[in-house]
């Protein structure tokens, strides 16, 4: 165990680090696709038309020239279009995998960490970690001054976390449009995961609409977009039906739940489920996976009592050293299970060293244990005296005991 | 290893590439541009035939193939990419719901993340996060640390100044930690007075030890010594051969600036390493996937795991992460408790109170023990004790296990309560 790097582990935070990248580039890739599809079309119809003109024998000059400049613009545009996409956003988002897999294989390459290259490996860990968590918390500003700061933009996902942030803020306006336009960009991915994302904002469309008495329109839009979901959503489209016949005041049971505007909150929750679904990220910040983890390493029962009692025990959280109460992670500790040891590790209080078989633990008669590496140092210094640091307590050093605990 | 990513993905730069060579998209745009213009000149010329336009038709047919085809060969090539990594990163992230969510955990982590923000002297930063979040930092503990940066700055700049106030106002304080700090200030400045001057001159050097080198002479004459003796090893490139090298070395001088960050945030009541570096390393270094499997064998019982107040299963730490003393009975493989201490015999052995009672009671004053090294065995010939070895013959552990008797009237008086050590952090520096 001791100091070696368990890459393992490490790789378990990495998925989306990689992922999150991949991902956008395959849509880069599709949007490239499409650009394609939809100009070859309208040049081959324009083309073909040429054609059936000319068989016809009423192909003037002038409308064929029309054409072909037309044919041009079209060509000439899409080499723009792909270029620019290319240079704007699919080279950099491929720089972007590559940067973060070298990344990767910088931590691969190390075998201790005691290395001051894993050290820094890990502060930019924390890093990133620090950013995923402020931009998860909508703390962008933030986010973007660490990023900037140490000059890790490519190794964090802002421009991912703007666009949910976009998506969000019109949620909070009440509007749907922004996240409909993200489904439809999404939409293989999302019937791939069986997201009913999509239904759902259609949904609430819907419901705005009767709000707003609009019982017309709402009734084109169920045929329009509702109706197609039949299939899987029979029941909940009965009872949108249902729905236009009660206003939001008369309105009870379920369908006065679905005029709850509290929906919009659950809509927000849904796409950040979704978004974060096809983007691979975690559920919860990454940091809090961390902390979670390394908490549960170290929580003892011995953490919680007052006053603190080693201040450099992250769990302890002996911040300014007075409080009675813990401020930082003890109090996050708080919602971990403690740690489980089978087997005893006894820290000496002299000179913090863990004491085994080389170094046995030695018990002063009134009980207290020192390591016997500290204990034969004190007595070279004096006599052969040994003084308790804790009780002031002194005697011969062959008064001590050798303790077994293991 | 990310080589099989690599190559996939340098594969994938190669074939999006605008000018790789052969068959890009913008040169099969090109050469379609090309026959349009050409057509289109034909046109104002007057001379083109409908055969002209069919092929026209034809090639606009073919250039689309080829279009496709080069991006059928990207997605063939960005598929391959995607199985390289999902084999690199098969598992995803696991999920625990409202970790951390309560109004007082979020309240904690943020300000676990400004006191980080600034003790690492991010303090742009620091405020910036202090805008976007609730939690106040007193400008008395934010002083502080503007000021630690401004030192460990002036140290890096070779100016000990600072530090040393610092340290001097701080002497009774760094004297019971036993830290050498202000010695070692000292000596930096002597190095680089000795190193300073070409052809070497050492009075300057001489004459700052004799003023500040003597209240350290006690507790630390060897080294003392050999600031003294490393003088007539000058120049600096006599020196650097010398079994002096350590001090020409740069370290001696940067060395100070995480040693004074120690002390400093010691006298603020503070960890010596960063608490979110410390519990992310440790979360992100393997226990996050030591938890996981272990949650996979409980399978089913996910429910249990969640409501369970003690993990059941260790997660190993490296020894700079032990900060507690940790008993756990060899026989009961109970973590001890105010209550359930652990308990010395008068043989040296140490098992928890509960257990002492419980063999004490069934076993009629006799206690089995397995034992780990022939050592003890040595240990428990003692007068009070008849020493009986025996071997498990069908244990598969094949360990020597002890049988201990005591004395009938054994009680308290035989064995020592030690509640102590376990509850106590250790002191040290």
């Amino acid at each position: 165990m001791a100091n070696k790097v368990n890459h393992e582990g490490i790789m378990l935070f990495e998925q989306p680090f990689v992922k999150v990248p991949y991902e956008n580039y395959k849509k880069i890739f599709r949007t490239q696709q499409k650009n394609v599809e939809k100009d070859f079309n309208a040049i081959q119809s324009s083309s073909n038309d040429l054609v059936s003109k000319a068989r016809q024998g009423n192909l003037e000059s002038e409308d064929a020239l029309k054409a072909l400049d037309g044919m041009i613009g079209r060509v000439e545009n899409l080499k723009r279009k792909l270029n620019d996409l290319h240079e704007q956003s699919g080279k950099p988002t491929q720089d972007v995998i590559r940067e973060r897999l070298h990344h990767l294989a910088t931590v691969e390459s190390l075998q201790n960490s005691n290395q001051p290259e894993f050290s820094r490996w890990a502060d930019t860990r924390l890093d990133r970690w620090l950013v995923d968590w402020c931009l998860r918390n909508g703390k962008e500003s933030s986010a973007r001054s660490i990023a900037k700061e140490k000059g890790i933009e490519t190794l964090v996902d802002i421009s991912l976390f703007s666009d949910i942030r976009r998506i969000e803020d019109a949620f909070a306006r009440h509007s749907c449009t922004e996240a409909l336009s993200w489904c439809s960009e999404n939409k293989t991915a999302l019937r791939k995961v069986k997201s009913t994302l999509e239904f759902d904002l259609r949904m609430q469309e819907y419901i705005e609409l009767l709000r707003a008495r609009k019982t017309m329109e709402a009734l084109a839009y169920s045929r329009k977009h509702l109706l197609s979901w039949t299939d899987t959503h029979a029941g909940q489209i009965r009872q949108l039906s249902g729905l236009l016949a009660f206003t939001p005041d008369t309105a009870f049971g379920t369908y006065k739940r679905l005029y709850d505007p509290s929906r919009w909150n659950q809509l927000a929750k849904s796409f950040r489920l979704a978004i974060y679904n096809l983007n691979t990220l975690s559920t919860e910040p990454l940091l809090h996976l961390a902390l979670y983890a390394g908490l549960v390493a170290l929580k003892l029962p011995i953490c919680f009592e007052r006053p603190a009692t080693n201040v450099d025990c992250p769990v302890c959280d002996g911040e300014s050293g007075t409080s009675s109460r813990p401020l930082g992670l003890g109090k996050l500790a708080e919602e971990v299970p403690y740690s489980h040891h089978a087997n005893s590790t006894i820290v000496c209080r002299i000179s913090g060293k863990i004491m085994d078989e080389d170094n046995m633990p030695m018990a002063f008669p009134h009980g207290d244990v020192y390591s016997r590496e500290a204990l034969e140092e004190m007595a070279a210094r004096d006599n052969g005296r040994v003084t308790c640091p804790r009780t002031k307590n002194s005697c011969h050093f062959s008064d001590l005991k050798k303790v077994f605990v293991s | 290893m990310m080589d099989a990513s690599l190559k996939e993905l340098t594969k994938l730069e190669k074939v999006t590439a605008p000018d790789s060579k052969g068959s890009s998209i913008t040169v099969t745009l090109d050469s379609l541009l090309q026959t349009l213009r050409e057509t289109k000149e034909r046109f104002i010329r007057g001379d083109c035939t409908e055969q002209q336009l069919v092929d026209l038709v034809r090639t606009i047919e073919t250039k689309k193939k080829e279009i496709e085809e080069r991006q059928k060969e990207v997605y063939t090539i960005l598929a391959r990419l995607g199985k390289a990594l999902d084999k690199k990163f098969p598992t995803s992230l696991p999920s625990y719901s409202d970790l951390f969510s309560s109004p007082a955990s979020v309240e904690a982590l943020e300000r676990t993340i400004a006191l980080h923000l600034l003790r690492t002297g991010q303090f742009e930063v620091a405020e910036t996060f202090l805008k976007e979040s609730s939690v106040i930092i007193q400008d008395d503990l934010r002083s502080q640390f503007v000021n630690l940066h401004h030192i460990l700055k002036a140290l890096r700049n070779q100016d000990i100044t600072p530090a040393l106030q610092w340290a001097q106002d701080n002497r009774e304080f760094l004297k019971s930690r036993s830290s050498s700090l202000e010695f070692y200030l000292h000596r930096s400045q002597y190095m680089r007075l000795l190193l300073r001057s070409h052809p070497p001159d050492t009075r300057p050097a001489i004459e700052y030890a004799n003023v500040n080198f003597r209240p350290f002479y006690e507790e630390h004459k060897t080294e003392f010594g050999r600031l003294m003796a490393c003088i007539m090893y000058l120049p600096l490139s006599k020196l650097q051969n010398s079994s002096f090298k350590d001090l020409a070395s740069p370290t001696l001088h940067f060395d100070l600036e995480p040693l004074f960050a120690k002390e400093y945030c010691a006298r603020l009541g503070m960890s010596r390493q960063l608490p979110l570096r410390v519990v992310g390393d440790i979360g992100g270094g393997g226990a996050l996937a030591r938890i996981e499997k272990g949650r996979k064998v409980m399978g089913d019982r996910k429910m249990e795991w969640d409501q369970m107040t003690e993990l059941p299963i260790e997660i190993p730490l490296p020894p700079e992460n032990r900060y507690h003393s940790i008993f756990a009975c060899l026989v009961s493989k109970e973590q001890s408790t105010e209550s359930n201490p652990p308990m010395m015999m008068i043989c040296g052995h140490v098992i928890s109170k509960d257990s002492l009672q419980k063999l004490n009671k069934a076993g009629g004053y006799a206690i089995q023990m397995p034992i780990l090294s022939s050592r003890d065995t040595n240990w428990c010939g003692s007068p009070y004790l008849s020493v009986i070895f025996h071997f498990f013959g069908s244990s598969p552990l094949r360990k020597p296990v002890v049988q201990l008797t005591f004395f009938k009237h054994f009680s308290k008086k035989f064995c020592t309560c030690i509640p102590y050590y376990c509850t106590h952090g250790p002191v040290y520096n």
